[in-house]
């Protein structure tokens, strides 16, 4: 089976997510300067609070703002008659596959983000777990759900014959 | 519909009155036990607590009996009906068909009164953090109804002419598949006990290192009171666990005596009957279709003196969110894992664990992760740590002895990691045999679970680039039971069984 790349769009919205998380960040270590300042702190102390959440912050703002386009690359889904294939992951990469017939519910969930983007998240339900995928058009999705329940229904009735 | 037993208000009312007076008792403590407050005046304030402490049984006596009157069961041609609640009333309807789980609890106020408490659960996961039906009944009544609501579960439908028809159901030790003798018991208590002195002598080495440190800060007076603190805080800790320890012991031995008081393990047709218990008495249904797996569990104590306890994963009612109630999948709490075979072959023959048919791949990715984040960590707290001493110019003894404590605890803490490693790439492995799937994992704590393919939902698995290339993978089986204990892992494998397993998922 051969597996899709998400949409373009899918990008811009997890950029916008990590965004506002970098941006919390560097303003709560902004906010400690300030306040440092305000309250009439050393240089040296402040230097040392700089160091010591500065270093980390930064840091981490750069993995926060590099991780989106490292899980937009190494994220593929597909379906077909028998089973789901999402694959994910940048370090530790992982590869889930769900038989199309153990599926019990599939849901679509957008956010306000999302609905600005017009992206839909799809989750899978079963007897035991429920799987994400993450983010797709809302069209992909809506495409997706309808397939799968054709897939399902034909897939029951196909076990069905079997089992007879 | 047919009421509640009456004996439910007696013992209910008798648990309120102890109730009642802990509640009173609790909000009223400090006034008895404060020596400054004078003692007529307790005398005198004393009609006013015994009319505060009527009003709230009162209030019980009141919510008792408009719950007797609002709650009721019926057993109609095809379903159990069950209403029950004062302020929020639940009504259920459960078709004899759909019928999981029934489990029969006796607590010791309702054994005095002659009562039972019989739940009956469809195992759905939207309410399998409590029982769709409860019903409070007289003790044989509710065995009588154990038994008829089994026979039911298969039929689907009840007839009417017999409703008086009722079987008493003894189950004695005699009758047991399993037997689990004081001198077990007296066994896996040392063992419990032996596994927290083993993490308390642990932390107990870790403490005289930390000790150590704090005595040599005092002694320079290094961060002045803060050494003070540590010491303390590490010797009340230190006490804390040996007090664990003590409370451990006695806590299990009430366990094993009095909450497996008379286990037994009957086969009834379709299901397993596994009974226990002396204040509160279970008994525990399941149906062989309604088993999704079964996990056997040794700690590393447990497998060095060769013993296992063995659970069941059955969908639905064997986890009461709250209670933390891990009895209810219980199947053999402690026995030999020589034994296991044997005991499953008379209990669930198709679950006898299969030998191990591949071992993992490679001992290092076990450890890789770790190491490299260990060493990240220690390096960056001795960096840390050496710079802060040498900004307050400590002497180079108290620097060497911080820089030989943090390599040293680090050097435990991979020692442990190893242990950890060394046993996992022992224990991880896979059997696949005629629908049957056994999967070897753990590290300190060894798990065998058995599962049949049927129950397998989904597989996933977990590799990084450097792993793909050298073909290991690790997977994630996914069962079809409850999103708690749903999911199986066995590291480091062949990545070939990864298309093994999902053919298995597909056909």
């Amino acid at each position: 089976m051969e597996l899709k790349k998400l949409d373009k769009s899918v990008l811009k919205l997890w950029y916008a997510r990590t965004s506002i998380v970098a941006l919390a960040l560097i303003g709560v270590l902004a906010s400690i300067l300030v306040i440092m300042a305000a309250t009439g702190a050393s240089t040296d102390a402040m230097l040392i609070v700089l160091c010591v959440l500065g270093i980390p912050d930064f840091l981490l703002v750069c993995i926060i703002l590099i991780m989106p386009a490292l899980r937009y690359k190494m994220y593929a889904w597909g379906y077909d008659d028998k089973r789901i294939i999402v694959k994910q992951g940048v370090i530790f990469r992982r590869r889930v596959v769900i038989p199309v017939c153990q599926i019990q519910d599939l849901h679509r969930t957008q956010g306000p983000l999302m609905m600005m983007l017009k992206l839909s998240g799809v989750t899978i339900s079963t007897a035991g777990s429920n799987f994400e995928i993450s983010t797709l058009t809302t069209d992909e999705a809506d495409r997706m759900i309808d397939e799968l329940e054709h897939n399902l229904e034909i897939r029951v009735g196909e076990q069905k014959n079997e089992k007879i | 519909m047919k009421r509640f037993d009456k004996g439910y208000i007696y013992s209910a009312l008798l648990s309120d009155l102890f109730g009642s007076i802990m509640i009173f008792f609790l909000f009223f403590e400090e006034i008895f036990f404060d020596e400054s407050i004078n003692t007529e005046n307790i005398i005198s304030a004393i009609p006013f607590f015994v009319i505060a402490l009527l009003v709230i049984y009162l209030c019980f006596i009141a919510y008792r009996i408009a719950y007797y009157k609002t709650s009721g069961y019926e057993l109609t041609e095809t379903e159990i009906k069950c209403k029950r609640g004062v302020f929020f009333t639940k009504r259920s309807v459960l078709d004899y068909k759909k019928i999981h789980a029934i489990n029969k609890k006796q607590n010791l106020l309702q054994r005095i009164f002659g009562i039972a408490l019989l739940t009956v659960d469809s195992g759905s996961t939207n309410t399998s953090h409590q029982a769709e039906i409860i019903i409070i009944e007289k003790d044989k009544t509710v065995d009588a109804l154990l038994n008829e609501l089994n026979a039911l579960k298969e039929t689907g439908e009840r007839s009417m002419a017999d409703e008086s028809a009722t079987e008493e159901v003894l189950l004695s030790e005699n009758d047991s598949l399993f037997h689990f003798t004081s001198k077990r018991k007296i066994l896996h208590t040392l063992i419990n006990v032996a596994s927290i002195a083993f993490c308390t002598g642990l932390f107990g080495i870790l403490a005289i290192a930390v000790i150590g440190v704090c005595k040599l800060m005092l002694e320079q007076n290094f961060l002045g009171t803060w050494g003070q603190y540590f010491l303390f805080a590490t010797l009340i800790t230190l006490g804390a666990m040996l007090l664990l320890s003590a409370f451990s012991f006695i806590g299990n031995m009430i366990r094993l005596f009095i909450g497996y008081h008379n286990f037994t393990i009957t086969k009834h047709g379709n299901e397993i009957r596994i009974s226990f218990g002396l204040l509160e008495k279970h008994t525990n249904t399941f149906s062989y279709d309604r088993i999704k797996a079964v996990k056997i569990s040794q700690g590393l104590i447990e497998r060095i003196l060769g013993f296992a306890s063995i659970h069941l994963e059955v969908i639905g009612y064997t986890y009461e969110a709250g209670s933390n109630n891990v009895e209810l999948g219980v199947l053999v709490p402690f026995c030999k894992y020589s034994e296991i075979n044997e005991i499953l072959e008379k209990v669930l023959p198709e679950y006898t664990p299969d030998e191990k048919q591949t071992k993992a791949a490679a001992f290092f990715p076990f450890v890789s992760w770790f190491l490299l984040i260990e060493g990240i960590v220690t390096g960056a707290t001795l960096i840390f740590a050496v710079t802060m001493m040498a900004i307050f110019h400590l002497s180079l003894s108290v620097i060497a002895t911080v820089v030989c404590s943090v390599i040293g605890l680090g050097l435990l803490i991979l020692i442990i990691k190893l242990l950890s490693a060394v046993l996992s790439y022992q224990i991880n492995g896979l059997a696949i045999n005629n629908g049957k799937i056994t999967v070897y994992s753990g590290g300190f704590t060894k798990r065998v679970t058995v599962l049949m393919t049927k129950n397998l939902i989904a597989v996933a698995n977990v590799t990084t680039p450097l792993r793909k290339k050298a073909g290991i993978t690790s997977l994630v089986m996914h069962l079809k039971t409850n999103a708690q204990s749903n999911e199986v892992t066995v590291h480091i494998q062949d990545d070939t069984l990864t298309d093994k397993l999902e053919n298995l998922l597909i056909s």
